[in-house]
Order: C-alpha cells, then sequence, then structure tokens
C-alpha cells in the first residue's frame, strides 16, 4: 500500500454524497459520554489534589480536549487501513520502546519518558498498551480460531517484546499490563481455558521462587507492607495506610469536594496520579466511589457490546481487547488503592493525571469507536 | 492475506467469542464484588476508626508558652526583658544529614563556627526529643527572607518567632538577677505532673539568681490551641485556642544606678558589693566583679567560651563573691564590742594599755597586733572600745575574746545572721562559718582550743562570713537592733510584695540601748577622726572617707578590715599570667551605713565591700564604700543632708531613735 492511496481512501470518505452513503462525522454517543464524564470527575479531583495549582489542572484539561479530538479522529479512520498500517505501529512502538532505553528520561524510579525535540515528552509504554491487542486482534483475525499452538507462539512474542522492553525500563505495572492486554485478546478469540489455568498455577508455583530469587528490595518491601502495611508504617506501608485513612474517614457522603483533610494536607501521597481514587472516596465518600465504579462498568459494557457487534473478527478482537485492558488497568488500580493488591504503578485511566495516559487511552477508545462505525456500514468485513 | 479466505466457521467463531464474554463478565462481577465489599468496609465499619485517624493526622495539640516575667529594678527599669526575635530552629529528628543541612544555611545565614559548636554541644545534652533547638538567634530581615524562599528544601529547618530574655545591663546584674538558658532533661524530671504540663511550651528555665528563685513567679501558665497541621508539618489553621497567662512582674529592690555605681566604684579589682535598705532589707545593689554576660547562657553559650569562663582560676567570673564567704576579719569587731558590752566585760571606761601584742596566761606565744605586722611595730597605747574600733586593735579584741568564750561569742553574733542565711529570697547564698566547739568537734573532729577562740576575735582562724551576710548585719547595727532580713524582691506586678517568713527572727537585744549609739559613733570615728599629734588615734578610714571629701555633708559609719589570704590553689601559683605575690594579698573589706547620726535622717544604705587582694581595708575598700554610699544618697536618692549651722545642739541620740518609730 502505498500513501496515494490513503489519499484516494481519505477523498472518498470527504466527499459528500458518494455512492449513496453519508460518509460523514461518525461518534459512538454512549462511549463518549461516559469517556467525559470520567474526565470530568480527574478535573474535580485533581482540582483537590493539586492544592489550587491551576497550572495541573489547565495541562490535564489540555490533554483532555486533545484526547477527546485524537478519539474522535481515529474513530473516523475506517478499519481496514487501521488493520494495514498495525505492523508498522507495532514496530514503531517497539523502535520508541528502544529508544527510551538509549535516551529516556527517568522519573518516579521508571525510565519510561522520552523528550525528543520539538514534541512535548510522553510515554511510548503508555501506546503500546494499545498497539499490542492491535497487533494481536490483526494477527489472530487472519487464522481460524480457536488458535493452534503454533500461534500462541507468534502472539507471545508479538507480546513480550515490547513487555520486556518495558520491565527493562523498571515499570512493572505498565509490563503486567501489556502482557494481560495480549492475554485478553488471546482468551477472546478462544485460547484453551486449560492452557491459562495451567499458565496460571505455574506462575503462582515460580512466584515463591521469583520473590526469592529474582526480586528487587522495593518489590519485596511493597508485597511485605501488602500484606500487613504496618510492619513498615512510615516506608513501604506509608501509601497504603494513609490511602486507606483517606478513604476509610470518607465515610458515606464523602467530606466534600475541597474538603479532604488528607489529600488538602499532603497525607495521601502520589495523590494526584496513582491514589487519585483516594481522594475521589475520600470526598465524595462510597457514593462517589460507587459512582466512579459505575462508569468503568458501564465504559465495559459499551465496549463489550461494540465487540459483539462488531462486523469483523479482527473489529471484535479488538474492541473486547482494549476495553477489557483498560478496565483491568482501572480494577488494578482501585484495588491497589483501597489495599486489595500490592502497590505496583499504574495510574487510574482517564483520571490520573497525565497527559500521555489520557490521549493514549482516548486513541484506544477512538478505535473502539471505528469499529462500532464499521460495523453500521453494510457488509464490510 | 490469504487467510482471509480460508474456509472458516464465523458462526462458531462468534459463538465463542460471546462465550468469552460471558466468562469475562462473570469474572469482572466478583472482582468486583470484592471492590465494593473492601470499600464498603473501609467506608462504612471502620469508618469511625479512619475518622479519628485522619483527625489524627492533622491536628495537633500545641502549647503555647506564657510571656515570662519582667524583672525590673526599683524604678521601673527592665533588668530582664523579652525581646521579639525570629530564631533559625532546627528540629534534629526531622533533619536528613545535618552536616549537609548545616552547611546549606551556612550559605544563607551568618552563622559563626561557635554558634554551630554550641549547637552541637546542646545536641549531644539530654533534651526533650522532637523539639526545635535553636541553631542562630535574633535572625535580620534580609536573613528570613532568604531562609523563607530556600528553606523549604531543608526538613526541620524553620523560623520561630519567640520571645527571647534579654539582659540589657549585662554582666552588672549577671550574678544578682541571673539567667534563663535551655530547660535540660534533669530539669524536666524534677516536675510533677501538673509542672510538667505547664512547661509544655518552655524552652527556658531560669538557672541562677532571681531568675531561678522566682521561677514559679515569672513562667506563668502554658496556653493551648489545637492546630491543623499539612503532611510537612505547616501550620494550616488554628481551631482552638486557650490562652497562655503571662508571669508575673517583679520588682527588686535592686537600683540599676546603684548597681552602675557599684561596679564602676570597684574599678579594676575584683570584689563584691552588697547594699541594703536599713528599713526594709531590701537589697539595694549586689555586685559581683569580674562577671560575664548572662545573654550568652540565654541562646546556648558555646564550649569553648564557657570553658573560658569556668577555667579562668584567677578571675573565675562565674564566681558570686557577694554570697561566698571569705574571713572577715577586722570587720567583726563593731560585733564583739557590742557584745563586750552587753554581757558586762567591758564598758566605756574600760582601758587596756596595748603593747602591740597579746599573750594568754602561761603561754609564750604572742598574737601579734596583726593590722601593725608591717609597719614600725609597737601598740596603740592606752585604748578603750572606741578606740580599738577607729583604730582597730586587735590587742583589745584578744582580750575581749579570751575573756568571752567562743560560746558567748557565738551566740551572740549569731543574733546579726553569722553561720546562716537571713536573706529572704537568696537561697543559694553560702552560710559561712561561726565557729563554736560543737562546729568543730562535727566539721574537724577537733576539740576547741583557747587560741582559736583569740583568732575568731579579729574574725579569723575558722570564721567565714560572706559580703551579704556582712550587709545584713551592719543593716541590723544601723536599726540599732532592728532586724529586717535581706530580700530581693519588692513587688508583683505592681504590688508590694510581703514575705511570709518575714518576721521569724527576732530582733537583736542589747541590755543598754545607748551601746547601739556608743559603737555607732566609733564606727563614724573610723572615717572621720582625723590624725593628730597623739600616735595612732585616727580613724582607719580617714583618708579614704573624711580625709578625702572634707565637704562632706553627712557621716558614714564604718569599719576596716583585712583578712588573710588562705590557701591558694596550685593552678593559680603556677599561673604566669599574674604576679603570685598580688594574689597572696591581703582581701580588703569595710562595711558601713549612712548617714550615720544625722538629726533627722536615718540610715538610709548598710552596705559591706570586700575587695580580693585589696591589701587594706581602709584604703582600698573604704573608698569604694564611699562612692556607692554618695552615688545613693546623694545622686539617685538626692538627700539634701547638710545640717544648718543651728544655735541649737544636735538632738542627743534617743531622740533620733524615737522619731523612726
Amino acid at each position: 500500500m502505498n500513501s496515494s492511496d490513503y489519499i484516494a481512501v481519505a477523498r472518498r470518505r470527504l466527499a459528500l454524497g458518494d455512492s449513496g452513503l453519508i460518509r460523514g462525522f461518525t461518534i459512538d454517543l454512549p462511549l463518549f459520554l461516559i469517556v467525559l464524564s470520567l474526565c470530568a470527575i480527574s478535573l474535580v479531583a485533581l482540582h483537590s489534589a493539586s492544592d489550587g495549582d491551576s497550572g495541573v489542572l489547565r495541562r490535564q484539561g489540555i490533554a483532555v480536549m486533545i484526547g477527546a479530538l485524537a478519539m474522535l479522529a481515529v474513530a473516523q479512520l475506517d478499519l481496514r487501513l487501521l488493520r494495514r498500517s498495525v505492523s508498522y505501529a507495532w514496530l514503531g512502538g517497539v523502535a520508541l520502546l528502544g529508544l527510551v532505553l538509549m535516551i529516556g528520561v527517568e522519573a518516579n524510579g521508571a525510565r519510561s519518558w522520552l523528550d525528543l525535540p520539538g514534541l512535548p515528552s510522553f510515554q511510548p509504554s503508555e501506546l503500546m498498551k494499545f498497539i499490542v491487542p492491535l497487533a494481536l486482534a490483526k494477527y489472530l483475525a487472519f487464522q481460524p480460531l480457536p488458535p493452534r499452538f503454533v500461534q500462541l507462539l507468534g502472539c507471545a512474542a508479538l507480546v513480550l517484546i515490547p513487555a520486556g522492553l518495558i520491565v527493562l525500563q523498571n515499570d512493572m505495572g505498565t509490563a503486567i499490563l501489556i502482557f494481560m492486554a495480549g492475554l485478553f485478546v488471546l482468551l477472546l478469540a478462544g485460547m484453551s481455558l486449560r492452557l491459562v489455568t495451567a499458565g496460571g498455577l505455574l506462575v503462582l508455583l515460580a512466584s515463591p521462587l521469583w520473590y526469592v530469587f529474582f526480586a528487587l528490595e522495593h518489590q519485596k518491601r511493597r508485597i511485605l507492607s501488602f500484606i500487613d502495611p504496618y510492619t513498615d508504617p512510615t516506608g513501604a506501608g506509608y501509601n497504603i495506610i494513609q490511602s486507606q485513612i483517606a478513604i476509610g474517614s470518607g465515610g458515606i457522603q464523602g467530606k466534600g469536594h475541597g474538603a479532604g483533610d488528607q489529600s488538602r494536607l499532603d497525607f495521601i501521597p502520589e495523590s494526584s496520579t496513582d491514589f487519585i481514587f483516594a481522594v475521589i472516596a475520600e470526598e465524595f465518600g462510597l457514593a462517589g466511589a460507587l459512582a466512579l465504579i459505575a462508569l468503568y462498568l458501564l465504559l465495559l459494557a459499551r465496549g463489550l457490546q461494540i465487540a459483539i457487534g462488531a462486523s469483523s473478527v479482527f473489529g471484535r478482537l479488538l474492541a473486547g481487547g482494549i476495553v477489557l485492558t483498560v478496565f483491568f488497568n482501572a480494577y488494578v488500580n482501585l484495588a491497589m488503592v483501597v489495599g486489595l493488591m500490592p502497590v505496583i504503578g499504574l495510574p487510574l485511566p482517564l483520571v490520573s493525571r497525565g497527559g500521555t495516559a489520557i490521549i493514549a487511552c482516548c486513541i484506544g477508545l477512538g478505535l473502539l469507536m471505528s469499529v462500532r462505525a464499521s460495523a453500521n456500514r453494510p457488509s464490510r468485513r | 492475506m490469504t487467510g482471509r479466505w480460508q474456509f472458516r466457521d464465523f458462526k462458531a467463531e462468534r459463538a465463542l467469542f460471546i462465550r468469552r464474554v460471558a466468562l469475562a463478565c462473570a469474572v469482572v462481577l466478583a472482582m468486583l464484588a470484592v471492590l465494593v465489599a473492601k470499600l464498603v468496609n473501609l467506608q462504612v465499619t471502620r469508618h469511625e476508626y479512619y475518622s479519628a485517624r485522619s483527625d489524627g493526622n492533622r491536628l495537633h495539640v500545641q502549647y503555647v508558652p506564657p510571656k515570662r516575667g519582667l524583672i525590673l529594678d526599683r524604678d521601673g527599669v527592665p533588668l530582664a526583658e523579652n525581646l521579639p526575635v525570629y530564631n533559625l530552629t532546627i528540629v534534629p529528628e526531622e533533619v536528613v544529614d545535618l552536616d549537609a543541612t548545616l552547611a546549606a544555611l551556612a550559605g544563607l545565614v551568618a552563622l559563626s563556627e561557635d554558634e554551630i559548636s554550641a549547637f552541637r554541644d546542646r545536641l549531644r545534652r539530654s533534651r526533650v526529643p522532637y523539639t526545635s533547638m535553636p541553631l542562630r538567634y535574633m535572625l535580620t530581615e534580609e536573613e528570613k527572607s532568604r531562609v523563607a524562599v530556600h528553606g523549604h528544601r531543608l526538613p526541620g529547618v524553620a523560623i520561630e518567632p519567640r520571645l527571647m530574655r534579654h539582659y540589657p545591663f549585662k554582666e552588672l546584674t549577671a550574678h544578682a538577677v541571673g539567667y534563663v538558658s535551655h530547660i535540660n532533661q534533669q530539669e524536666l524530671d524534677a516536675l510533677d505532673e501538673a509542672e510538667f504540663e505547664n512547661y509544655g511550651g518552655t524552652t527556658h528555665v531560669g538557672k541562677t539568681g532571681v531568675e531561678r528563685t522566682y521561677e514559679s513567679l515569672l513562667h506563668g501558665r502554658v496556653g493551648h490551641e489545637t492546630v491543623e497541621k499539612n503532611n510537612r508539618g505547616r501550620l494550616m489553621r488554628v481551631l482552638e485556642h486557650a490562652e497562655a497567662s503571662s508571669g508575673s512582674d517583679l520588682g527588686l529592690h535592686l537600683h540599676h544606678r546603684l548597681q552602675i555605681a557599684a561596679h564602676q566604684a570597684l574599678g579594676d579589682y575584683r570584689g563584691a558589693v552588697v547594699a541594703i535598705e536599713p528599713e526594709t532589707g531590701g537589697i539595694l545593689a549586689m555586685v559581683s566583679k569580674p562577671a560575664f554576660d548572662p545573654n550568652l547562657f540565654v541562646t546556648g553559650i558555646s564550649s569553648r567560651a564557657y570553658g573560658e569562663l569556668v577555667n579562668d582560676a584567677v578571675n573565675t567570673p562565674l564566681f558570686d563573691r557577694a554570697i561566698n564567704p571569705y574571713p572577715p576579719g577586722s570587720t567583726v569587731k563593731p560585733f564583739l564590742g557590742l557584745a563586750g558590752l552587753h554581757l558586762g566585760l567591758i564598758d566605756y571606761d574600760f582601758i587596756i594599755d596595748d603593747p602591740g601584742y597579746f599573750q594568754l596566761p602561761g603561754v609564750s606565744y604572742r598574737w601579734n597586733n596583726y593590722t601593725m605586722r608591717t609597719e614600725i611595730g609597737g601598740g596603740h597605747g592606752k585604748t578603750d572600745l572606741a578606740k580599738a574600733i577607729y583604730q582597730s586593735s586587735d590587742t583589745f579584741f584578744y582580750d575581749l575574746g579570751h575573756r568571752m568564750g567562743i560560746d558567748a561569742m557565738h551566740d551572740f553574733m549569731a543574733q546579726f545572721g553569722f553561720g546562716g542565711n537571713l536573706a529572704l529570697d537568696i537561697a543559694h547564698a553560702r552560710i559561712g562559718v561561726l565557729p563554736s566547739r560543737q562546729w568543730k568537734i562535727e566539721a574537724r573532729g577537733e576539740p576547741w582550743y583557747p587560741g582559736d577562740t583569740i583568732n575568731s576575735s579579729i574574725g579569723q582562724g575558722y570564721m567565714w562570713a560572706t559580703p551579704l551576710q556582712l550587709a545584713a548585719a551592719t543593716a541590723v547595727v544601723a536599726n540599732e537592733g532592728r532586724m529586717v532580713r535581706p530580700r530581693m524582691l519588692r513587688s508583683v506586678d505592681g504590688r508590694p510584695h510581703a514575705f511570709a517568713k518575714e518576721f521569724s527572727i527576732s530582733d537583736v537585744f542589747i541590755e543598754n540601748p545607748d551601746y547601739w549609739r556608743y559603737v555607732r559613733d566609733a564606727m563614724v570615728m573610723v572615717g572621720h577622726r582625723p590624725y593628730s599629734d597623739v600616735f595612732r588615734d585616727y580613724g582607719t578610714a580617714y583618708e579614704a572617707i573624711a580625709g578625702a571629701d572634707r565637704d562632706m555633708t553627712y557621716q558614714i559609719a564604718g569599719k576596716t578590715g583585712t583578712a588573710q589570704v588562705v590557701g591558694i590553689s596550685q593552678s593559680i601559683r603556677s599561673s604566669k599570667d599574674i604576679q603570685v605575690s598580688d594574689l597572696n594579698k591581703d582581701h580588703a573589706l569595710f562595711i558601713a551605713f549612712a548617714p550615720a547620726n544625722h538629726p533627722l535622717v536615718r540610715p538610709r544604705i548598710a552596705l559591706a565591700v570586700f575587695v580580693e587582694n585589696g591589701e587594706h581595708g581602709g584604703s582600698v575598700a573604704a573608698p569604694v564604700a564611699k562612692q556607692v554610699i554618695d552615688a545613693w544618697l546623694l545622686e539617685i536618692l538626692q538627700l539634701d543632708l547638710r545640717v544648718e549651722p543651728d544655735p541649737q545642739p544636735l538632738a542627743p541620740a534617743s531622740e533620733i531613735a524615737a522619731t523612726r518609730e
């Protein structure tokens, strides 16, 4: 495919009245509204967490706007076009991850930022969260499903290469998420459940070995402090203790916007990024927390609905994989903040502070809209 | 792209997909159930626990230290005041790297080596954990803003507004007023529970002098406030406030100008002056020289500076000479003369022929006339009590003391406060020694020998008295027996202070009140009897008093004293700084009260002057006394003491006494 094909397709889409089809603007309104609601919650929570620092709010607001535009732009893309460019996206993403390892910038212990001249600094690993399901969906869509064992090996390469590079960046959370994204696509494609169960058991059995021989010091501390935060209340257990105090003191109704003592007085660490749910649960209580969870559940429901209604195998796997990844990301973050899981550095999608994450997530959800749009067009598989 | 055209069962694939979606939904719902259960547990079941934890995070009850009471002189001039300052403080427990922090601060504010070493010294001493420790006092505005801008990068560092104790007269009041310094763990341990609470916000406590004696009055009651602090310890708002109540302002009898005058009068000598108001017992001046700057102790003195003060074996600036005992020498003679008269051992007509020495019957050892030892020898010739006082004849008192015996001498002298502490509020004053048979057995394990009595009768041997004791005893003589106990405190918050123990010691009773006047007149002659043709018949302080000031408008009753230096420490002997011969010189003493024998004005000041190695009471200590008395009567009280050349004769002493009541 060369560039003139793209131009031809684009020209076709822009031409009104072409073959009697209105190829105008396409949008999935329910999904769009859910995303905007989450972004609105993000801005409200950041207002509390950033202690009136208008710079933080402004940057997040701009990221939300760029994200919304990117989402709508991606939604307009023809799914077939998209499928053709997946290989390049995967290769480009892996190349960027390699670049990060060479010239990346470190922040919060993870060397995951790329600061290229002329571009705002961004995290290629965030984009990879959606490129991996794309790549897997494309790879699997060619074959009859369920996938055979040989195909699984190909999938493993597509997932493990970027995941490995991200592990090298010392960003365990994102690496796990990318692995899970791949796994979700495979599961939706019908991969043998016995295989998954066996793998899970293997991981479970191997984890003590990992803990003894391979786990890094800070990882051990995080796991120990997850089991009992009070073994090191001012160190590794501090975040989770303060987060639980914030959530618990919020009660059913919450302390009110701006009145969250824990967030207002800086007792919640990382209150604008990984622990932003603690701010929401403190200020808006159980009611607010359930509302937020309900939004993610709605997002999941709408995403799965789009996946089921997709007209192609590729679209189906892509939509299902992406929405499960986003939901899983949200769940892991919430479980970590309430103390159900050890602390791993995963932000809350669409809510935590961070421009790249928001824009990447919007692009991912834009893909969902594109899948939905292609399903609405007659007989296009 | 060929795979697309393979044969595929798309329906089955779609069914498989939907089954997997259903499975995912089931798993998701289970996971959400766990999450919601956890949230309910945190936010509903354990809500109260976490609310309390949240309040515990942010709410702090902090003490509001009370403002320490001022110490004022009798004119209301502050001797100890509170200056509002901004101090640079450090909570050592919050500092990550102390050396780096100190180095960073040295770039922001002027920090001397001394201040850093004083800070480290205090760090080593016992202290209350998690309290801020001052590093630099009195930041300038410029330093304050520099620290405010850069200080946030230095955990544990803060700028604290404080009221800092300040002694404007510095070394002039160092011993009498004392000083406050950092409260230490031992002092905190000594507090009972209520007191400990009251000292919650207090960093300094009175260590010496009035500051220590009246700590409980000066301190005040602590206040409380509930404040909200953020995670970095910054105060966000005050939620509750209970005012502290300030300590009481104390008015002293001390007069700052008399204190200055006494300090100046001592000149370059080491020594002490204690001046008392005979009517009230109020201490008008109490000077020990050399002294030190008490403000150094408020900010925490460095080891080096402290070492300099402690190791100065010659000047001993920390040593309060005013309340430490020395041999009183001949200044005891007026008291012994009164004892002789009172006990009937002598009368006005009693005369000895002083050959210049005294021998006990059957003993060949001669007690020489001590004051004559360097001179031409010989005695005072025919000597009565008056002459024995104004010429300071030892022989007369050797004889009198021998006949009186140590027991009678002890009992009589004790009435004037020798060997005890009459002072109402100078608890740390030493009591010296008023020897007796019992004392010697107990203290030395030896019996009393007759020769001990001879030495005691001229204020040598075992007898030791402080300048404070001498001044207080002199005030009793000025009062003709009426006991007034020395005291520093005059008023509390402007109201005159009444001591509970005021009248617990009885007046000194003398058989015939005229004896007081006789001794007083003899003491007047010490300073006012001029030279004449008669050999050795002048007052020993004439040259310093009436002889030096021909236009004197009033009379001073006084007594010179010279006391042998007893034992010089080896460290001083080996010192190269000062000639040892100077340190072997006698101590010079002078006690006095004035105006004496005035028709209208009763004595307004009684004092004792002690000059270390001053050699002669008459020529060195008496001029100091004269200067101090002049300053009090003429400059400060501005009394007109001139007696008009009146045709009427001076009122008899008994009438003057009558006007005193």
